[in-house]
């Protein structure tokens, strides 16, 4: 995320949380701009629902931080209709009924859409009539990304929104997302601990740690910056010279991770992939709970 | 749809093999539209900037069109041409090492016709 940007999206400067003795966030800076789809990953206690929480002016912070060029802090009421949020946590009250829910947010929301949130749902299995607790875990966060994909909010935050449920669910969650919702004057912020899913719908990654940022960087700067080469035994010394961020064996060959390294020199020891996320991730995050 | 992408290479450039496979196997013919950027985006379930890039690239190489308003449609010629680049591109890139490869295992030129003759058969 480059910082000449005219209008990012969020604006981070030197934000910091602390709940006594831990700080939860320790001075981040980050910018993110419209039409991007940011993952937010990092091990659990990392700071992810501190950081959503600050942008959507649910928790107090030191720093600075815009969001839409608002103020979350003072400005939480003209910045909540621009933003949408949907976390794992269920919301919705129990004893609502589907129409019921339909109704409240087109009262409340300037923004909202009943033809499009209808649309939707007539996709669905879920009937205007049942009740919130009728509804299996998938239906609940069918129900809630349907009222959330009919406000035209500029910002989407996205708190593990796939958590606990079966593979079709996750599936069908961020099709909708993709065809039925993402534009380029839409931005989207999500934190998961299933990367694997939203490895190839993001188009920047922030890795968090201990309260600190420690990865910042668009897809295809990762793809450039980040290589793994599978090495034969003879050749694993000379790997280990060049200074990779991470080794893993697999069927007695090295697998080694290299941030930055020379390509060239690389394609000398064996073939270059691109890693995983997850594999990123693991080598990034190496000792956090030691 | 369960896709799985190599990660020797760009998706993006996965991508428009893909189409480019689809263009000369006839499944998409010229004329045709490309299904819009969100529907792929959907579909595959990769960010929308990796398959307009795919696009782009086969807008480049003029084997599709944008229509103002409309979206992609398969150009004209779009298949001889890429008959011609395709067969261009594997004699000088992937016969070489493909040939190697033979040579490497002793396999004769009749022996591979006969392989060939008898999966026809099949």
């Amino acid at each position: 995320m480059s910082t000449t940007a005219m209008n990012p999206i969020v604006r981070a400067r030197n934000l910091s949380k602390q709940y006594g003795a831990t700080k939860a966030l320790d001075a981040v800076n980050f910018e993110i701009e419209a039409g991007r789809i940011v993952g937010l990953i990092g091990p659990n206690g990392a700071g992810k629902t501190t950081a959503l929480k600050a942008i959507l002016g649910l928790t107090d912070f030191d720093g600075e931080l815009s969001v839409l060029g608002f103020d979350p802090r003072t400005q939480r009421a003209q910045l909540m209709e621009q933003v949408c949020f949907i976390a794992d946590v269920a919301v919705l009250p129990r004893w609502i009924r589907v129409s019921e829910a339909v109704e409240f947010v087109a009262g409340v929301h300037p923004r909202f859409s009943r033809e499009k949130c209808n649309a939707f749902l007539a996709h669905t299995k879920i009937a205007p009539g049942m009740r919130v607790r009728e509804l299996s875990k998938g239906m609940i966060v069918q129900l809630h990304l349907a009222l959330v994909m009919a406000i035209d909010a500029k910002l989407l935050v996205l708190d593990e929104p796939t958590l606990g449920l079966d593979i079709l669910y996750r599936k069908s969650f961020y099709e909708s997302l993709l065809s039925d919702y993402f534009d380029e004057s839409k931005t989207i912020i999500v934190t998961t601990h299933q990367v694997e899913e939203v490895e190839h719908i993001l188009t920047d990654l922030m890795f968090i740690r201990d309260g600190k940022i420690v990865l910042d960087a668009t897809m295809d700067q990762v793809a450039e910056r980040y290589a793994e080469v599978m090495v034969n035994p003879d050749k694993a010394d000379a790997a280990r010279a060049l200074k990779p961020l991470n080794e893993r064996q697999i069927f007695g060959k090295s697998i080694f991770l290299f941030d930055g390294a020379d390509r060239s020199q690389l394609s000398q020891l064996g073939e270059l992939h691109k890693p995983s996320i997850a594999d990123l991730f693991v080598a990034t995050m190496k000792g956090t709970y030691a | 749809m369960s896709t799985v992408w190599n990660d020797s290479t760009p998706i993006y450039r996965q991508l428009r093999d893909r189409v480019v496979a689809m263009i000369l196997d006839g499944v998409i013919k010229q004329g045709d539209p490309l299904p819009s950027v969100r529907q792929v985006a959907g579909d595959f379930q990769i960010n929308p900037i990796t398959v307009s890039k795919a696009y782009q690239e086969l807008v480049d190489e003029n084997l599709v069109e944008k229509r103002r308003g409309l979206g992609m449609y398969v150009s004209d010629g779009a298949r001889d041409a890429l008959l011609k680049s395709e067969r261009e591109r594997f004699l000088s890139e992937e016969w070489p090492a493909l040939h190697a490869r033979l040579a490497r295992l002793g396999l004769s030129l009749e022996q591979l016709i006969e392989a060939a003759k008898s999966g026809e058969k099949k």
